[in-house]
């Protein structure tokens, strides 16, 4: 095979995305010049970063690059080995695709709105990313990561003129702050026991530290990340920051942003501290299978569309962190391929989801930008006005439910295989967790898709719930060729999964030393075998030629009758009230209405009517109905908090008079005991 | 004229001259005027020139020279002529109202002086019996003070302005610390310092004008009300 410079691709590409930056910020007054230029930058750049990183991973080549600093605490080191590259190749491509669709979607900004601006802050966080996944020191990864969580914060409060949105940008500010406050701490400490910032001489210190630091550093960690990974309960700036950023932003964030969290604890878990104890994986297992739930629970009654697929997001990182979980217990057990099995799961996953989640964000934008509202209820028949686009998100609906042959099936259905082989292969009281993780993703799989089915329905099919519906139109170009390049991809990785496993080898040999490939894929690439005897085995394509026989076959057998007889098309029946109008329509709350009283104990919902009537309550003049659950983590953990901490500050205030004299005496006091209690030490 | 060139001499005179700026910020701390205060700090920047200048003299190092220079035309004729221009131009009153009252504030200025004297002891090594450290010793105790006082000349006063000019004696404090314990840092160190403290009075020169644009009033004590 042709040798690629693995280095200079992956610098060119961080310097194109600078230069789409630095275009962005200088030509702030050629609206479409500076779209056009960032947008073709950051879209060669993405190329360049997963080419390189496609070169890493397949040659299983780590490659170091050193950049130069003045400053002897901080080198610029880059370590490009495969787990860094599979992150970097999920951004590169996620990227491609977003810088492809923002060409026509930064079009429609309102013509204040400063898209020179925009465009240097996406630069910036696809900079910050790339940095993220491939730093090899503490401190220039959190650098990296603190002008990540800034970039964010800016693109999320971009229509600032919202009270929402700034309120949503100030609680992503929030959370990310405090999620980087455990993870100063914990590098600090690691930092100082291990001798030195570097990643390598982490990997070699977790040998020497004891139980207790193990312990502590790995609960900082995965507090930390767990933030940014959008993890249950520290989830809640998500559904905030996802809907009140604009779409492509969106896209980056819950495709990739997300996945940053993920990376750092695969990191820490399978790098850095060395053979877990059994509890952190059981931690982590509990964690993601708790996200997984609530978070598709959330998902199901949530009108707003992207808000929706905010807390799909939370289910998908609950999904990812279960067999993230798994394979770290299958590792404090010694179980190197039941491991390998569930990080193949996990990192398969990863991908999918970027791919599949981008796409649904991507075509929630169009969607949003052609309707002039988030909200599904107001929304409806877009399948006939906008028919690319709905083929788009029904692809992605299709994938993130799990359904075959898509690659959202591959991955939920190998994960499924690793929970449920922990059954059979680990000891004592454990393994009973599993059956257990495995109905419960079985319930978040099954939740999903109707949760899906919901959004695509009262969304695109029916008739329009709105005058803006009415009059949507299908989208610019490049927003579909970036949908659809997603799309397509969607499929591939579904079909050619068996194709798409060996590469996740040396990652999965890199993590837990162990090949994946030649257990899970059988027969000549072809059927996917859960990797022991007793497990099932599928074959992706296979099902989808089946189901492509299946969907033909009854289509066929139409065409003949149709021959013989006359079709006549008629309206939909209408109980003999004629005029259907969308009054008529079944809602997207009615649609969620029988899981919400299944699951009334966890929504808690409330629902109020008020009729104002002047005759008799049969003849009512006005009716008013609300209907919402309790936000349980918002009244039982974050408002307590936020409450003490606003006690606590109000008596610090006491001391902060405002005014300066005040100032002055505190400082000129400090200063003459100062200089006197020098005197007498 | 041969004791001009005695070293001797020459710590004499600064010890003199650093004594009488002391004397002057204290008394500026007693005084009520405005205008008077102004040229009171302009003369006290006058004496710190000439320190500057001694220093230079008998060292036979040039460059203090300019710094002597520079203080000259900085400290005791731009400054003050902005301060006054400012002092005409927002049209304030004359009597500056302080916070405690004038026998309690000299008498504090005293106890500072003693702190001056109490902390430069520590940095004072009898063994040392040459005139330098001595010299030092005496000019740093006094240059603390003068920070110490141009501290509580800045807490003691309402105005604005009067706070400004217990920053610059707080500078004067530094400048005398400076050239007495080192006899000259580096020109560019001196070139920076004057530079900054130029820029602050022009920066306080606008907000005093400021305050008192928003407040009709340049006390600061009504800053209070733009706390949330």
């Amino acid at each position: 095979m042709n040798q690629i410079p693995v280095s200079q691709a992956f610098l060119s590409g961080l310097t194109l995305y600078a230069a789409a930056g630095l275009v962005g910020l200088i030509g702030a007054r050629q609206r479409n010049l500076v779209r056009i230029v960032a947008c073709a930058f950051s879209a060669l750049g993405a190329v360049l970063e997963g080419v390189a990183s496609f070169a890493v991973i397949r040659d299983a080549h780590e490659t170091i690059i050193s950049i130069p600093s003045g400053t002897f605490f901080l080198p610029y080191t880059f370590r490009l080995d495969p787990l860094s590259c599979y992150f970097n190749l999920a951004l590169a491509v996620v990227g491609l695709a977003i810088s492809i669709y923002s060409f026509g979607y930064l079009k429609s900004f309102d013509s204040k709105k400063p898209v020179g601006v925009f465009c240097f802050f996406y630069s910036l966080l696809l900079i910050s990313l790339t940095a993220v996944f491939t730093a090899a020191n503490a401190v220039l990864f959190l650098i990296a990561w603190e002008l990540m969580a800034l970039a964010a914060y800016f693109l999320v409060s971009f229509d600032h003129e919202k009270d929402e949105t700034r309120r949503a940008g100030i609680l992503f500010f929030i959370m990310s702050h405090a999620g980087t406050g455990a993870l100063l701490v914990a590098f600090l400490l690691l930092g100082t026991w291990a001798g030195s910032f570097d990643f390598s001489a982490f990997h070699l210190a977790s040998q020497t530290l004891t139980t207790m630091q193990r312990g502590s550093l790995f609960l900082l960690f995965f507090l930390g990340f767990g933030v940014k990974a959008g993890m249950i309960p520290v989830h809640v700036w998500l559904p905030a920051a996802h809907p009140a950023a604009p779409s492509n932003v969106s896209a980056l964030m819950s495709a990739i942003l997300i996945k940053t969290g993920i990376y750092g604890i695969l990191r820490i878990a399978f790098d850095f501290l060395g053979i877990p104890p059994l509890w952190w994986g059981l931690v982590v297992l509990a964690a993601g299978t708790v996200s997984a739930v609530l978070g598709v629970l959330y998902a199901l009654i949530e009108p707003d569309l992207k808000r929706m697929l905010a807390y799909s997001t939370i289910e998908n990182a609950g999904i990812i962190l279960m067999t993230l979980g798994g394979a770290m217990v299958f590792r404090s057990y010694d179980r190197p391929v039941l491991a390998a099995i569930a990080l193949a799961a996990c990192l398969f996953h990863i991908f999918n989801h970027a791919v599949f989640k981008s796409l649904l964000f991507l075509s929630a934008g169009a969607v949003v930008h052609a309707t002039e509202t988030r909200n599904m209820e107001r929304m409806g028949g877009l399948i006939r006005r906008m028919p690319l686009t709905a083929l788009c998100f029904l692809v992605g609906a299709i994938s993130i439910s799990g359904l075959p042959p898509l690659n959202g099936f591959v991955s939920e259905w190998l994960s499924y295989q690793a929970l449920l082989g922990g059954f059979g292969s680990t000891l004592s009281l454990t393994r009973i967790v599993f059956p257990i993780a495995g109905s419960l993703l079985a319930l978040t799989g099954a939740l999903a898709a109707a949760c899906f089915v919901r959004a695509f329905g009262i969304g695109f099919l029916a008739l329009p719930r709105s005058s803006q519906a009415t009059q949507a139109h299908e989208t610019h170009p490049s927003m579909l060729a970036g949908m659809g390049a997603l799309a397509a991809l969607c499929i591939a990785l579904g079909l050619g999964a068996t194709l798409w496993l060996p590469i996740l080898d040396p990652l999965v040999v890199q993590l837990v030393n162990t090949k994946v490939s030649g257990s899970l894929v059988l027969a000549g690439s072809l059927v996917l075998s859960s990797g022991s005897p007793k497990g099932g085995t599928v074959a992706p394509a296979a099902l989808a030629g089946l189901l492509v026989l299946l969907t033909l076959l009854p289509g066929l057998l139409l065409a003949f009758w149709r021959r013989r007889r006359r079709t006549v098309s008629g309206p939909t029946w209408d109980c003999g009230l004629p005029g259907l109008t969308e009054d008529n329509e079944y809602t997207a709350t009615a649609f969620s209405k029988p899981l919400r009283m299944i699951f009334a104990a966890f929504y808690q919902p409330r629902r109020e009517i008020q009729t104002e009537f002047e005759v008799s309550a049969y003849y009512p003049t006005s009716i008013r109905f609300e209907s919402g659950v309790e936000p349980a983590f918002e009244t039982h953990l974050y408002t307590p908090l936020k409450d003490r901490i606003l006690t606590r500050a109000g008596r610090l205030r006491t001391i902060q008079a405002g005014s300066i004299h005040a100032y002055l005496t505190y400082i000129f006091i400090t200063l003459v005991v100062l200089l006197l209690f020098g005197v007498r030490s | 004229m041969s004791f001009v060139h005695d070293p001797q001499f020459g710590d004499r005179m600064i010890t003199l001259m650093a004594a009488l700026v002391l004397v002057l910020q204290i008394a500026m701390v007693g005084q009520r005027w405005l205008i008077t205060n102004i040229r009171m700090f302009a003369l006290q920047s006058f004496l710190l020139a000439a320190i500057a200048g001694t220093i230079a003299f008998f060292n036979h190092s040039n460059h203090i020279y300019i710094a002597a220079a520079l203080t000259f035309v900085v400290k005791t004729l731009v400054l003050p002529i902005l301060l006054e221009r400012i002092v005409a131009r927002v049209g304030i009153q004359q009597e500056i109202e302080p916070l405690i009252n004038v026998p309690l504030s000299v008498l504090i200025s005293g106890g500072l002086t003693l702190v001056g004297y109490i902390v430069a002891e520590s940095f004072y090594h009898p063994e040392e019996t040459s005139a330098s450290a001595a010299l030092g010793h005496n000019t740093l105790a006094i240059a603390i003070a003068l920070f110490l006082i141009g501290f509580f000349m800045m807490l003691n006063r309402r105005k604005a302005l009067t706070q400004v000019l217990g920053l610059l004696s707080m500078e004067n404090g530094l400048f005398l610390a400076a050239i007495s314990l080192t006899y000259g840092m580096p020109l560019v160190v001196e070139i920076g310092i004057f530079f900054d403290v130029l820029v602050a009075v022009m920066v306080l020169g606008i907000l005093v004008y400021r305050i008192g644009e928003t407040f009709d009033s340049m006390d600061v004590s009504k800053l209070r009300r733009l706390r949330g």
